[in-house]
């Protein structure tokens, strides 16, 4: 299978960021956003759909980890 | 040889005066002893009997001066050359890295053999990746190429050769590469080779490199290590920038780096 060309790539990161402002715009509820994940899967290979997931999930977890929603354990406090 | 260059008063004058160094601050008894090495005969002491105390601190404190100032030259000079000692070790040594380190023989683009040598003369941009790169290896080429044009634009320095090397030399084939740089810059440079080759190269260079679990399609993604090389036109690894340097800051650099640059080859 040949890689994705320049245009191939722009398309997949053009859908992928629709999806992602879709997600944005519903507080992460994918229920909402079906047609562009349809959209998304179509323009992009599979293991790139993997990679940009994985990708979303650590961008999400960054931005709660910097706001300080997460506190240390009260056991590593203590250790 | 500043110390030959003193006159021979003064060395007399400092054998008498180091037992008095030793002596320590006046007090009653070694005043008294003071007197007596004092009147010991010698050609310069014959008017001093009565009066060791003023012409004898000022001759003391010459001469302390003059030693120490001998002393200190000859220390900078011992160090100023051990420097230029150690200076010349590390041209040689990084003469014998241009030649021997970093070399590689791969294929580029169109099919022909490069290896380093090919480089020689040239300012490198290096980057490391693979085609099927989902974003970080088109983000870093994209900006590598920007450093690339952003140089050209300066007519008064040096054009600089774009490389990227392959870490996946299972699908990276000549053809591949060359669809792939196409989208980039005319003179961007792609090579692959075998997996030994490429796995020597990126040993030179400490990339590091894994491929990922294949899928249903056989597609998989090859970890690496993300940094953009710059080579000098030794061949010499003289700089790299990480993912979060921007192209003006890369631009920067090189440019620094050029004007500073001193070839240890002739």
């Amino acid at each position: 299978m040949a890689a994705p060309s320049m245009k191939e790539r722009q398309a997949c990161w053009g859908a992928r960021d629709e999806y992602w402002k879709c997600l944005d715009e519903n507080t992460e509820d994918a229920s909402k956003c079906k047609k562009l994940r349809s959209s998304f899967e179509s323009s992009c290979p599979q293991q790139w759909i993997k990679y940009f997931d994985n990708r979303r999930d650590y961008l999400k977890f960054k931005e709660k980890f910097e706001a300080g929603d997460f506190q240390p354990s009260k056991m590593t406090a203590k250790s | 040889m500043l110390l030959l260059a003193r006159p021979p008063k003064a060395w007399h004058r400092l054998f008498q005066l180091q037992p008095l160094a030793l002596l320590g601050t006046p007090g009653g008894k070694t005043q008294h002893v003071r007197c007596q090495l004092f009147s010991t005969p010698g050609p310069a002491d014959t008017g001093r009997q009565g009066q060791p105390q003023g012409p004898g601190l000022r001759t003391r404190l010459l001469v302390t001066a003059l030693v120490g100032a001998g002393l200190g030259g000859a220390w900078l000079a011992l160090r100023a050359e051990k420097e230029r000692g150690r200076q010349q070790q590390r041209t040689e040594a990084l003469r014998q890295a241009a030649v021997g380190q970093g070399d590689f023989s791969l294929l580029d683009h169109r099919g022909q053999v490069r290896c380093k040598a090919d480089f020689r003369g040239q300012w490198v941009l290096l980057y490391f990746g693979f085609t099927h790169c989902p974003d970080i290896c088109p983000d870093e080429l994209e900006k590598l190429v920007q450093v690339v044009r952003q140089l050209e634009a300066e007519p008064s320095l040096p054009p600089v050769q774009p490389l990227f090397i392959t870490v996946d030399p299972e699908r990276d084939t000549v053809a591949a590469m060359a669809r792939y740089v196409q989208d980039f810059h005319p003179r961007l440079l792609g090579l692959t080779g075998s997996a030994e080759q490429i796995a020597q190269v990126s040993r030179s260079y400490r990339v590091y490199y894994s491929a990922g679990p294949k899928d249903e399609d056989q597609d998989y993604i090859v970890d690496h290590s993300i940094a953009i090389y710059l080579l000098s036109p030794d061949g010499l690894f003289t700089d790299y920038y990480s993912r979060a340097r921007s192209a003006e800051q890369i631009t920067d650099s090189v440019r620094r780096h050029m004007a500073a640059f001193r070839s240890v080859l002739r």
